[in-house]
């Protein structure tokens, strides 16, 4: 294991001169100093080097796939909704269809949007369905609370949306024809 | 005096055994699918679509052509020969040669590589190796940037020069059906992580490779389509028409962070033991460089 870890060493890259938080894996595509910290490589045409770009996120704050890794994947979370839905279905919406934030529509066909994706159920006519806010708001807050086994992404539990933005979610969904 | 040291060896060791096991952090995993005989046939277990890309040649154009179906080809139509066009594959492997010549001026590089009298037939199919030298499993292009470096010249892993020298040295084994043993020793162990980390899930999506190329394969997400993850690893690096060389590594990255992943660095352990993991999958299945991806 330790010669492993030697054989690594010789063979690992750096990145430019990027640096690295002290309690991350050190084997991350990762610069401290730089805004997003994660970086990407891209090879550049008739080069023996990678030029590292910014991504548009820092993605060090959830689990990755080194071995170093020491983070658990957070357990479902059950929660309870609280007062009033208080939603702005307008808000809701612009999470929901968009790359950037809730990209719900990477999964989910939503109205007005010819290439929503078919990995989940389609949630046009939602408010049909009949569901209360709490389960819908639980779905998004941590779906595995429901069934364990669930691909979707748990928004609430990781820290991806804040309770405002589920709560806008919310009363999008239950806002469509 | 002997034994009681003995004895104290043994007990640490126990102890690190112990606390190596109880550092791992609990993760979600997405469930195995039958690995049990690794080969890109076993994709008929998968997807079943290994029917429609098993032979290039035979690949049918309806399905190619169709929205719908295209998946099912695994991106098959993009290689050689359905299609030769001369694509920046090629521009890549003619780099490549220049690349290798100055480099393999003595022998050295080739053989370096572990190419016997200079012979580069086959040498593509004995990557991923383990290295007694270095006591860890490399692929092709971890050795071409180690080697290349006793040369004098920096061919960093995933590259477009390291790459382009790939495409150039694996073309001499074009046809031939890739045949790595996972049945035994260190590429049986890497074999074994590299299917637990395609399984496991992480990053703010808690997605697992297997969270799209098992559950959501075939699905549509707004446009773009998983594909089976049998078959997939004979035409790297490979010319993707968007963004110029990519190596498997370089893919590795992109998937992660188009899965809200933190990408780690080309060349690490990790990526191997998942090309380890995914070449076994393509046993069987014939090198195809250079080659074109969307
Ligand atoms: C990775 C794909 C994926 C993404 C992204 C995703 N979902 Fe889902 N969603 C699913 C799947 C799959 C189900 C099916 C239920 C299950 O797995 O338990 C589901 C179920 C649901 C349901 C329950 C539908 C019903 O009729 O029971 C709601 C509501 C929902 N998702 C809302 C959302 C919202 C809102 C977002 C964005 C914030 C989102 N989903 C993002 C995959 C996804
Ligand atoms: C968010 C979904 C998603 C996740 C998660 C994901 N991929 Fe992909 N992957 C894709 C899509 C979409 C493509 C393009 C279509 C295809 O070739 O399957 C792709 C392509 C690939 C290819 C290229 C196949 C070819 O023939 O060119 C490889 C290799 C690959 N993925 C490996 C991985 C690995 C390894 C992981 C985990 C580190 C992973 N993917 C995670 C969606 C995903």
């Amino acid at each position: 294991m330790n010669k492993k870890t030697i054989g690594l060493a010789a063979l690992a890259l750096v990145a430019g001169t990027a640096v690295q938080a002290a309690d991350l894996p050190s084997n991350i595509l990762y610069d401290a100093n730089s805004e997003k910290k994660t970086l990407w490589p891209q090879p550049v045409v008739n080069s023996g080097v990678l030029k590292y770009n910014e991504h548009r996120q820092d993605l060090s704050r959830w689990p990755t796939l080194s071995y170093e890794d020491k983070r658990p994947t957070r357990k479902a979370e059950t929660v309870e909704l609280k007062g009033d839905l208080n939603g702005d279905a307008k808000r809701g919406k612009e999470i929901a269809m968009n790359t950037q934030r809730g990209n719900c529509w990477a999964c989910h066909v939503l109205p007005g949007d010819p290439q929503g994706g078919t990995g989940g159920p389609t949630l046009v006519g939602f408010k049909h369905r009949g569901y209360p806010d709490s389960y819908v708001y639980q779905t998004i807050w941590d779906r595995r609370a429901i069934n364990p086994g669930a691909i979707m992404p748990p928004y609430g539990t990781n820290g991806v949306l804040p309770e405002q933005d589920i709560r806008d979610l919310v009363a999008f969904l239950q806002s469509l024809d | 005096m002997r034994k009681p040291i003995i004895l104290a060896s043994l007990a640490l060791a126990a102890i690190a055994g112990g606390a190596a096991a109880a550092e791992k952090p609990y993760r979600d995993m997405i469930p195995y699918i039958d690995y049990s005989n690794p080969a890109a046939s076993g994709d008929a277990k998968h997807t079943n679509t290994y029917q429609y890309w098993k032979d290039r040649d035979k690949l049918d154009p309806a399905r190619v052509t169709s929205g719908q179906l295209n998946w099912t080809t695994n991106w098959k139509f993009m290689d050689a020969p359905y299609n030769d066009t001369l694509h920046g594959g090629y521009v890549a492997q003619d780099r490549g040669e220049e690349l290798f010549k100055r480099l393999n001026a003595t022998g050295a590089f080739a053989a370096c590589l572990g190419a016997r009298n200079n012979d580069l037939k086959g040498l593509r199919l004995q990557y991923p190796q383990f290295r007694e030298d270095m006591n860890r499993v490399v692929g092709m292009e971890a050795m071409i940037e180690q080697c290349a470096e006793k040369q004098g010249m920096k061919l960093e892993n995933g590259s477009y020069d390291n790459s382009a020298v790939s495409i150039y040295i694996g073309a001499f084994s074009n046809g031939m059906p890739i045949k790595i043993d996972v049945s035994k020793g260190p590429l049986k162990e890497s074999f074994e992580h590299g299917k637990e980390l395609f399984h496991t899930r992480v990053g703010w999506t808690n997605f697992a490779c297997a969270t799209c190329h098992v559950n959501l394969v075939g699905k549509s997400l707004r446009g773009q389509t998983p594909t089976t993850h049998f078959g997939d690893a004979s035409h790297w690096p490979t010319y993707r028409t968007k963004d110029e060389l990519q190596s498997l590594h370089v893919r590795f990255t992109e998937c992660n962070r188009n899965a809200g992943t933190q990408p780690l660095k080309i060349g690490s352990q990790e990526y191997t033991d998942i090309e380890v993991f995914l070449t076994a999958l393509t046993n069987g299945y014939p090198v195809s460089l250079p080659s074109a991806r969307d």
